[in-house]
């Protein structure tokens, strides 16, 4: 046996919240304030309401940027409502989020925090 | 954390319904009622999405004109000491110049850019090279008509003094449509080199070489004929008119599809290069047609003619000369043609329809709805506050019949203060430049962060500064362009000559990068109306030294880059070692 171990991490979420193009910042700004550890983000082109619109679709930008954030289970609710007030998610046009169980996380983690939990 | 705590955060009221219930149920076997249906918008939720939509582009453009238009205006109130005339009027015009360039800049990238990514994905794999080369070429000149930019040059033709250059009158009066035409043309065989060199991957370095030489020796045959030699000004400026913001994107989006079908699409560097051609081809062109006119018609008919307009112009003006119909019939001129040619090579050459038609007809409505706002604007707006400042502007040193203060300073101060004047104005509006933010974040990645974004915004920026304090101080002091530019060329030529590619490639076409369309008129303006007020034969030429400066400026950090580079290398090969060495002794 080697002595590397990996160390898994239970009780863990993914948010995934997609919006229009430069309003990741102020989302992940809100997401970090509340606890979030750190995020990915990808651009990505959404498909959808811009179409179904006509041509009030111009206002929703097709590019879009796609923040995901790993938290655990007690910050989810939290960090999720944060997301979604920041990102003011609750009007139109603005983007769409979810939450998704995770089975295991593993990273590095310094060992200092392991001693500091045991 | 306990669910009391959690509550106790949370202010917002919660509820959950099932999706089920707002997705389609298919009761029949009818297909057509599983797709979703069109959303119908209530005013509010309306207004809802287009206020974010209109504010976001137009507090782009705010940002652009307002600091460089406050900046003119607190310098000539505070430092000049001279009332904005017209300032009503002035505003106004730079409101038009702000919404114009809004709706133009979100026509360009829903209608226009649409067009150039389809055919430059399509077009290489249904027509043959010479084809597609040919498209580009003639692409070529439909952009130069449709940089916003390139009207300024039209509207300040009328300020030259025809006794002192008549060439140059009678070019900006009577040739401007071959003028243009001559500029799109250099703008085309640009494209069209740009487009073999993506395809073939040749060297930068050759091309600037072989651009260079016959820019060269026109501009030393103009400059030894005195009649000639008013005109140098104005070709080398038409270079940094024509790189703005439809060129640019359209002829690379073109460019770098071909380059794609062709397979060599996967270097980096594939994107530079046009922009330099585009800027050195036109100053070629112009220095032709000059030279044509020059060999067709004599100075004295020119003058002899000028007198004779001058007469019969006082009759009226018809209702298409007048103010808002004549910005609009320019608009509609400048943009009509590259729509139906791109129109044309879509349907015609490529035989496919528009990919989502509503949006693309708006946007194209919108980019000649903009751009007739922003002709109208230029002339109230960009335009009349650059000339007033500039003419305003000897003041500082020199006495003026229009400033009751002049002289305001002792010379050598005055002369101090309007070069520093210049400086800080090519240095804020370059900075402001939001293409040059993004040609920062390229070089920055391209290089691995050895040239950081912000080194090379200033460098750039301290280039245009420095450019248009020297062509300001040229208008000035009155000394021969030429004894500068050229110069100057040669430096370029030479840190060329001992620059990697890399840096070749970025350093020539951030020159072009930095004169977008709200500071090419103003600076065209400021420089026309200091020339005036000086008596200067004409007020061209700033820009052009606007563009050589950053040229070696980005250059000469890329040279200093380098050197350090190499020092850093085997200090850093040193700690590998020293590091490899501990850990062996551990």
């Amino acid at each position: 046996m080697s002595n590397r171990t990996i160390t898994y991490l239970s009780n863990a979420c993914m948010i995934t919240c997609v919006v229009q193009n430069n309003l990741a910042e102020t989302v992940l700004e809100a997401a970090k304030n509340s606890g979030a550890q750190g995020a990915t983000i990808n651009y990505a082109r959404g498909t959808g309401v811009r179409e179904r619109l006509g041509l009030l679709g111009v206002t929703i930008d097709e590019q879009k940027e796609v923040i995901r954030i790993i938290v655990s289970e007690d910050q989810a609710d939290l960090i999720f409502e944060a997301m979604f007030l920041a990102g003011k998610l609750d009007t139109p046009g603005k983007g769409i989020m979810f939450m998704t169980k995770l089975d295991r996380v593993a990273t590095y983690i310094p060992d200092a925090v392991l001693n500091s939990i045991e | 954390m306990r669910y009391s705590d959690y509550l106790n955060q949370v202010n917002v009221r919660h509820r959950t319904v099932s999706y089920n219930l707002l997705t389609s149920k298919s009761k029949s076997k009818d297909k057509g009622s599983l797709t979703p249906p069109k959303i119908e918008l209530s005013a509010k939720q309306a207004f809802d999405l287009l206020a974010p939509y209109c504010s976001s582009r137009i507090m782009e453009q705010v940002k652009a004109v307002v600091p460089l238009a406050a900046y003119l205006m607190i310098f000539q109130i505070l430092v000049l000491r001279h009332p904005i005339e017209a300032a009503l009027i002035l505003c106004l015009g730079l409101i038009a110049v702000i919404i114009g360039l809004a709706v133009f800049m979100e026509g360009l990238s829903t209608g226009l850019m649409p067009f150039g990514t389809i055919i430059g994905d399509n077009l290489p794999k249904k027509a043959s090279m010479p084809v597609v080369l040919c498209i580009i070429g003639i692409l070529g000149v439909g952009v130069t008509f449709a940089e916003p930019a390139i009207g300024a040059l039209q509207a300040f033709g009328s300020s030259v003094d025809v006794n002192a250059a008549p060439y140059l009158y009678e070019i900006l009066n009577n040739w401007t449509m071959p003028l243009v035409l001559m500029v799109g043309g250099g703008v085309g065989i640009a494209a069209i080199l740009g487009t073999i060199r993506f395809v073939r991957g040749w060297s930068l370095k050759p091309m600037i070489y072989g651009a260079l030489f016959p820019v060269v020796l026109l501009t030393i045959y103009a400059w030894l004929d005195p009649n000639l030699k008013s005109i140098l000004g104005l070709a080398w400026d038409c270079g940094a008119v024509t790189t703005g913001p439809v060129t640019v994107p359209l002829v690379l989006s073109l460019g770098i599809g071909i380059a794609n079908a062709a397979g060599k699409g996967n270097s980096s560097l594939s994107g530079f290069g046009v922009v330099t051609m585009a800027s050195l081809f036109p100053i070629l062109a112009v220095l032709v047609l000059a030279i044509f006119v020059s060999l067709t018609i004599s100075p004295g008919e020119i003058i002899a003619a000028a007198k004779m307009s001058a007469i019969t112009i006082q009759t009226e003006p018809s209702i298409w000369e007048k103010t808002p119909l004549v910005e609009i019939v320019l608009g509609v001129r400048a943009i009509l043609p590259l729509v139906l040619f791109l129109m044309a090579v879509l349907f015609l050459v490529l035989k496919s329809s528009l990919p989502n038609r509503m949006i693309t007809i708006y946007g194209l409505v919108l980019s000649i709805i903009g751009m007739c706002i922003f002709n109208i604007g230029l002339t109230y707006g960009l335009g009349a506050i650059g000339s007033q400042t500039g003419s305003v502007l000897p003041a500082a040193f020199m006495e003026l019949p229009i400033s009751q203060f002049s002289p305001i300073y002792p010379e050598l101060v005055g002369l101090a203060i309007v070069i520093g004047f210049a400086f800080l104005l090519g240095f804020g509006a370059t900075l402001a430049e939001p293409a040059l933010n993004a040609l920062g974040i390229t070089v920055q990645n391209l290089t691995n962060g050895a040239f950081k974004k912000e080194m090379l915004m200033y460098s750039v920026a301290s280039g245009v500064a420095i450019g248009i304090a020297l062509g300001i101080s040229k208008l000035v002091l009155g000394f021969d362009l030429m004894m500068v530019l050229l110069p100057l060329y040669g430096v370029g030529v030479l840190l060329t000559i001992i620059s990697s590619e890399e840096f070749v490639n970025v350093a020539w076409d951030s020159a072009g990068v930095t004169t977008g369309p709200v500071t090419v008129p103003l600076v065209l303006a400021m420089g026309l109306g200091l020339g005036n007020a000086v008596s200067a034969v004409e007020g061209f030429g700033i820009l052009s030294l606007a563009s050589i400066c950053p040229i070696i400026a980005v250059l000469t950090m890329g040279v200093v880059i380098r050197i350090m580079n190499k020092s850093q290398d085997s200090s850093t090969e040193d700690e590998i070692v020293s590091d490899a060495l501990v850990k062996d002794q551990s």
